[in-house]
């Protein structure tokens, strides 16, 4: 009789010898508690930044992204299901790159940084830690894709590595969360706040579903309390729905629901509010908040126009953008 | 709100963008990610013993 209990994330799952965590990978074997996707991952891609989507940190540029088996979230409107929702031992593929392999291989092909991403790095945050402590030895930048469904301490021990995260917040709403997520709300309220605090570049991101999270109230709610506590100049993106894993009775967002969502968000005050999975939308692209020039044009992933000056000012009125444009903008140890 | 000054450039950044994938599809070129990078190969499944770091003895209640 050994078991463990997982001070991780919020769940703290109590695991018999020879169980497993909620997450599915986090193992009790003899009464200690490994980490069983640690240097394993199941997905290795290069994408752009974009596609985080991060859209105020290094854009334009390679991000080596990376996860294991695995998720401490049951969504049931996952995209990356076959691979959140198994343990290591279920998938088909599964790389080796202990922490210096995965550096070597970012470095090898050209990236300037990591994405911890598609499941939730959270649950394999041993893995993220050791790499993003070499990455950064190494001058690469870490970038944490994540629902923040986290505890505090990991939390503020693992910001010290982090440049960037894009965390979603899945709607204002704790029913939501419990219903839909298998979650609770506060956690992750307290996660961003902790990210924010803690330095970390952040963009929040917001799937919307049509009848579950896209009342007008919600949304403005969600954009009134980012505005608050995380700051006007933080983006928003609103990404649209596509049906799927055990949410196909849905049908996709309609543009003018994130249309009326992106207007709720800058009603509130938000300056950087984007449109997300709706390819070539006005809101996939960069204005100054100031005279509304285009900025940065997206269409997709792609940029199309980059009129941002060195220093991440607006070349018409000079006003300054908050992001990391450059490398050389990651201040202090966080370059 | 979608403003006339946000459109107007963002209409010219589409006609670009098609215009560059249509040029590249021409050209056999494929669009260049994502992709996989080429030295990761899969292996056999061999389950890490990594030992995590945020856990403690659970202590029964009473």
């Amino acid at each position: 009789m050994s078991a463990v209990t997982c001070e991780l994330c919020p769940r703290g799952c109590v695991i018999p010898e020879g169980g497993a965590g909620d997450c599915r990978i986090r193992v009790n074997l003899g009464g200690r508690l490994r980490a069983t996707t640690y240097g394993r991952p199941s997905a290795v891609h290069i994408d752009p930044m974009e596609k985080k989507p991060l859209y105020h940190f290094l854009p334009g540029t390679p991000v080596f992204s990376i996860a294991t088996a695995g998720c401490n979230l049951h969504c049931l409107n996952c995209q990356n299901w076959q691979l959140s929702q198994r343990g290591g031992e279920e998938m088909e593929q599964v790389y080796r790159l202990d922490p210096p392999e995965l550096i070597r291989a970012a470095k090898a092909e050209g990236c300037r940084s990591i994405a911890y991403t598609y499941s939730d790095p959270v649950v394999f945050y041993e893995y993220v830690y050791d790499s993003a402590e070499l990455a950064r030895q190494e001058g690469l930048a870490n970038c944490f894709v994540t629902a923040a469904y986290i505890n505090q301490h990991p939390l503020r021990q693992l910001c010290r590595l982090l440049d960037a995260a894009n965390a979603d917040l899945k709607a204002f709403d704790d029913g939501f969360y419990r219903q839909v997520n298998g979650a609770t709300l506060k956690p992750v309220l307290d996660a961003l706040v902790t990210m924010r605090e803690e330095g970390v570049w952040l963009e929040v991101t917001n799937l919307v579903i049509p009848t579950l999270n896209d009342d007008p109230a919600v949304i403005r709610r969600l954009a009134r309390w980012v505005r608050a506590e995380l700051g006007a100049q933080t983006p928003l993106h609103f990404s649209r729905f596509q049906p799927q894993y055990r949410m196909r009775n849905l049908p996709p967002t309609p543009v003018e629901t994130l249309d009326r969502a992106r207007r709720e968000a800058q009603d509130a005050g938000l300056e950087h509010v984007y449109v997300g999975n709706v390819l070539g939308h006005a809101g996939n692209s960069t204005y100054c908040p100031r005279d509304g020039t285009l900025l940065i044009g997206r269409v997709g992933f792609m940029i199309t126009d980059y009129a941002l000056t060195a220093d991440g000012r607006c070349p018409s009125c000079n006003e300054r953008v908050p992001g990391v444009w450059r490398s050389a903008d990651l201040s202090g140890d966080r370059r | 709100m979608t403003t006339t000054a946000e459109r107007g450039p963002v209409r010219q950044g589409r006609r670009r963008a098609l215009g560059l994938i249509t040029g590249l599809g021409a050209l056999g070129l494929a669009i260049p990610w994502p992709r996989r990078p080429s030295q990761a190969r899969p292996v056999q499944r061999l389950p890490s013993l990594r030992e995590a770091d945020y856990y403690r003895p659970h202590e029964l209640a009473g």
